[in-house]
C-alpha cells in the first residue's frame, strides 16, 4: 500500500479546482433563469449535509485507504463490487469531462481539429499526473488555484462595466419550482461529484478531523465563485441568452470591452477551463484506477493507469456525441445513477460505519478511531 | 486507420511492459486484457461513431413501465 499525504491547504485547493473544473463555463442552474442565485443558495444548503457525510466517512476511515475502509465495512466481495461501481462512475466522469473539453475547444476556437487530437494530448498529460499520484496533483492545485482565482476575480471585476442588475428582477416571478430544478441540477453537477474524493480519504486526512477542513472550505469557496460567475453572466447576457447559449460565461466575458483596449478576454476562461478540466480528469482517473485495483485484488494501482487513461480517448467521443448532447447531459436535473452514487450509497456507508463504530465503542475491543 | 490504432496500442503496451521492473503474471494478464478492451473500444468507435451507449437502467425502467401498463 502506498502512503500518500496531502496538507489541508493543498487538499482544499484540490477540492476547489475539482468542483470549478469543467463546470463553470456551462449555463449552471439555467432552469432557474434570473433566480439562479437562489438555486445556488438552495443547492449549497442541500449539499452541505452530504459534504459533511463525505467528511465523516473520511474521518471514520482515518489512517486507512478507501479500499481498506470498504473491506472492513462490507467484507471482501461486497466491497469489491462497491469499488467496481465507483471505479466505473469515476471513469465515466473522466470521459465526460474530457468530452466537455474537446467539444468546448472545437466549438470556440479549433473547429477543424478532430476532437481525438485534443483528447490524446490531454490523455498523455493525465497519464503522467495520475502515475505521479495525489500528492503531485495537490501541489499542482495549490499553485494553480492562485492563477484561477486571480483570473476569475479580474474577469468579474472587469465585467462589472457590462452588468445590469435589473436582469435579476422580478424575483421569483415563476415561483419556487424552477429554483428547485436549478438546485437539483447543481447538486448533480458539480457539487456532489465531490463524492469521488472520499476515494482519496487516506491521502486527504492527515489529521483526525482534517477531512472537514479540506472539503468544507474547498466546497464553499467553489460554490461561491460559481454563483458569482453564473450570476454575473445572467446580469451581462440577460436571462434568455443565458438559457439558450451553450457556454454563457464564455460569451459574457467576451463582452468585456475596456476603452476599446482590453478586449477578447474570453481566452482566460478557456485557460481556467483547461486547468480545472485537467485536474478533474486526473482525479477521476486516479480514483478509477485505485478502485479498480481494489476490485481486482491488487495492492498497487499504477499498472492499471495506462489502459484506463487511454480508454478516455474513445470514451470522450462515446458518452456525448455533440455539443448539444454534452450540454444537455451537463445541465440535466438529475440522473438515477448519479443519485445512487452521490447520495444513496454514501448514506448507506455512513449508516453502516456509524453502527459498527458504536459496536466497537461498546465492546471496547478495538480502537475507536477507525472503522 | 484501424491498423494504425491497433498498432498504436501494441506499441504502447509493448514499450510499457518492457519498462516494468517486475512482471507478475497476474498484473501482466490484467494489463493486457484491459489494453485489448480499450483497443477494441477504439476500433468499434472508429467503425461506428454513433455507437450507442448501453443503458441497463434505462432498459430496466422501460421494462417496468411496460409491466405497469
Amino acid at each position: 500500500m502506498i502512503n500518500e499525504s496531502v496538507p489541508e491547504r493543498q487538499g482544499a485547493a484540490l477540492v476547489f479546482l475539482f468542483i470549478i473544473g469543467n463546470s463553470f463555463v456551462f449555463g449552471l442552474a439555467r432552469w432557474a433563469g434570473r433566480d439562479l442565485w437562489l438555486s445556488f443558495l438552495v443547492a449549497i444548503v442541500l449539499a452541505l449535509p452530504l459534504i459533511l457525510v463525505y467528511g465523516r466517512l473520511d474521518t471514520l476511515m482515518h489512517g486507512q485507504s478507501f479500499s481498506e475502509g470498504l473491506h472492513r465495512l462490507f467484507g471482501k466481495w461486497p466491497s469489491r463490487l462497491v469499488a467496481l461501481i465507483y471505479s466505473f462512475y469515476a471513469w465515466r466522469l473522466g470521459c465526460l469531462v474530457t468530452g466537455n473539453i474537446t467539444n468546448f475547444v472545437q466549438a470556440v476556437s479549433l473547429p477543424d481539429t478532430p476532437q481525438v487530437v485534443m483528447a490524446s494530448a490531454y490523455a498523455i498529460l493525465v497519464l503522467w499526473a495520475v502515475k505521479e499520484g495525489i500528492e503531485v496533483l495537490a501541489r499542482f492545485s495549490s499553485v494553480m488555484v492562485i492563477f484561477v482565482l486571480l483570473i476569475l476575480l479580474t474577469a468579474l471585476a472587469l465585467a462589472t462595466t457590462e452588468v445590469d442588475l435589473q436582469e435579476f428582477f422580478p424575483i421569483l416571478y415563476d415561483g419556487f419550482w424552477p429554483v428547485f430544478q436549478g438546485a437539483f441540477q447543481l447538486l448533480d453537477f458539480p457539487f456532489l461529484e465531490t463524492v469521488l474524493l472520499v476515494g482519496l480519504a487516506n491521502a486527504l486526512t492527515t489529521k483526525k478531523n482534517s477531512a472537514y477542513k479540506v472539503l468544507i472550505p474547498g466546497f464553499l469557496l467553489a460554490a461561491f465563485f460559481l454563483m458569482l460567475v453564473a450570476s454575473a453572466s445572467v446580469a451581462i447576457l440577460g436571462e434568455e441568452m443565458y438559457k439558450i447559449t451553450f457556454f454563457p460565461v464564455f460569451l459574457a466575458i467576451a463582452r468585456i470591452d475596456i476603452a476599446l483596449f482590453l478586449t477578447r478576454l474570453e481566452v482566460v476562461v478557456g485557460v481556467t477551463f483547461a486547468i480545472g478540466g485537467f485536474l478533474k480528469i486526473s482525479v477521476c482517473l486516479l480514483v478509477a484506477s485505485k478502485n479498480l485495483a481494489h476490485a481486482l485484488g491488487f495492492p498497487d494501482y499504477r499498472f492499471l493507469v495506462t489502459p484506463l487513461v487511454l480508454s478516455i480517448i474513445p470514451g470522450s467521443q462515446w458518452f456525448a456525441k455533440s455539443v448539444m448532447e454534452m450540454n444537455l447531459g451537463a445541465t440535466k436535473i438529475a440522473a438515477f445513477t448519479d443519485v445512487m452514487v452521490q447520495i444513496v450509497l454514501p448514506m448507506i456507508f455512513w449508516g453502516v460505519a456509524e453502527i459498527r463504530m458504536s459496536r466497537v465503542r461498546k465492546n471496547k475491543a478495538g480502537k475507536p478511531s477507525g472503522i | 486507420m484501424l491498423i494504425v490504432i491497433v498498432l498504436g496500442y501494441v506499441v504502447v503496451g509493448g514499450v510499457e511492459l518492457f519498462l516494468w521492473k517486475e512482471r507478475p503474471w497476474q498484473e501482466v494478464l490484467v494489463y493486457l486484457l484491459l489494453l485489448s478492451a480499450t483497443a477494441t473500444f477504439s476500433v468499434l468507435l472508429t467503425i461506428d461513431a454513433q455507437l450507442p451507449v448501453p443503458e441497463p437502467l434505462g432498459t430496466l425502467w422501460n421494462w417496468l413501465q411496460k409491466l405497469w401498463q
